[in-house]
């Protein structure tokens, strides 16, 4: 499944202290797995969850996540 | 392979009634072959696998349960079984519609199907099963593969 939106969420989350997957995921409020599949490029978020990620990293969502042409 | 529980729960699923499905299509043939597949026995049969596909089921989601701490279903998770199920919907239609027209068709000449209420009984089981098989499969591919 092609997936047009790419992410720096590992690499946010080793500047934040490796925050663990785990860590991340109850902050968001999903599975590890889902954080994990988003993190492979397997499954592009919600708005919504794509917004709580960026919270916890106290980033924009546009520097989080890029649309790629 | 890290395996979330609806994974496992879709792995285990599909194994049992891939299993216990060919095993009561199986029985069935054997009993039409010899005559004596009537709707009380083809009834028994029916119900008593799926009393073991259920007791199977309880069992494995019991045992996975034990085994990987079960999680809220989150977003991604709803997509996955809404997609899926919207596919193995579309199978489940087109399949009872194919048995209807293969019925309404199959009346015009001496088709066995077509005469037959526990024929057309079991072709629509097997439609049942052909479309919850694929919609397990396809569960497991949006997991894998991405949705």
């Amino acid at each position: 499944m092609g997936n047009a939106i790419s992410n720096q969420v590992r690499e946010l989350r080793d500047q934040h202290g490796r925050m663990t997957q785990q860590a991340l995921a109850e902050r968001v409020g999903v599975s590890r797995q889902t954080i994990i599949a988003i993190e492979q490029g397997r499954y592009s978020p919600s708005l919504e969850v794509a917004m709580k990620i960026a919270r916890a990293f106290d980033a924009a969502v546009e520097e989080v996540f890029e649309l790629r042409v | 392979m890290n395996l979330s529980f609806n994974e496992k729960s879709a792995i285990g699923t599909l194994v049992a009634i891939t299993a216990i499905g060919a095993l009561y299509f199986h029985s069935a043939w054997q009993m039409w072959q010899a005559g004596v597949l009537q709707p009380q026995t083809n009834f028994g049969l029916a119900t008593g696998l799926t009393i073991l596909l259920v007791v199977v089921l309880i069992a494995y989601h019991i045992l996975i349960a034990i085994i990987s701490r079960p999680e809220d279903d989150d977003e991604r998770d709803r997509l996955i079984a809404w997609r899926a199920g919207n596919a193995g919907g579309l199978v489940l239609g087109v399949g009872v519609i194919g048995v209807v027209l293969h019925v309404l068709i199959g009346s015009f000449w001496d088709d066995p199907v077509a005469a037959s209420p526990v024929l057309i009984v079991n072709a629509l089981m097997a439609v049942v099963f052909a479309a919850t098989a694929f919609e397990l499969v396809l569960t497991l591919v949006f997991y894998r593969r991405g949705v």
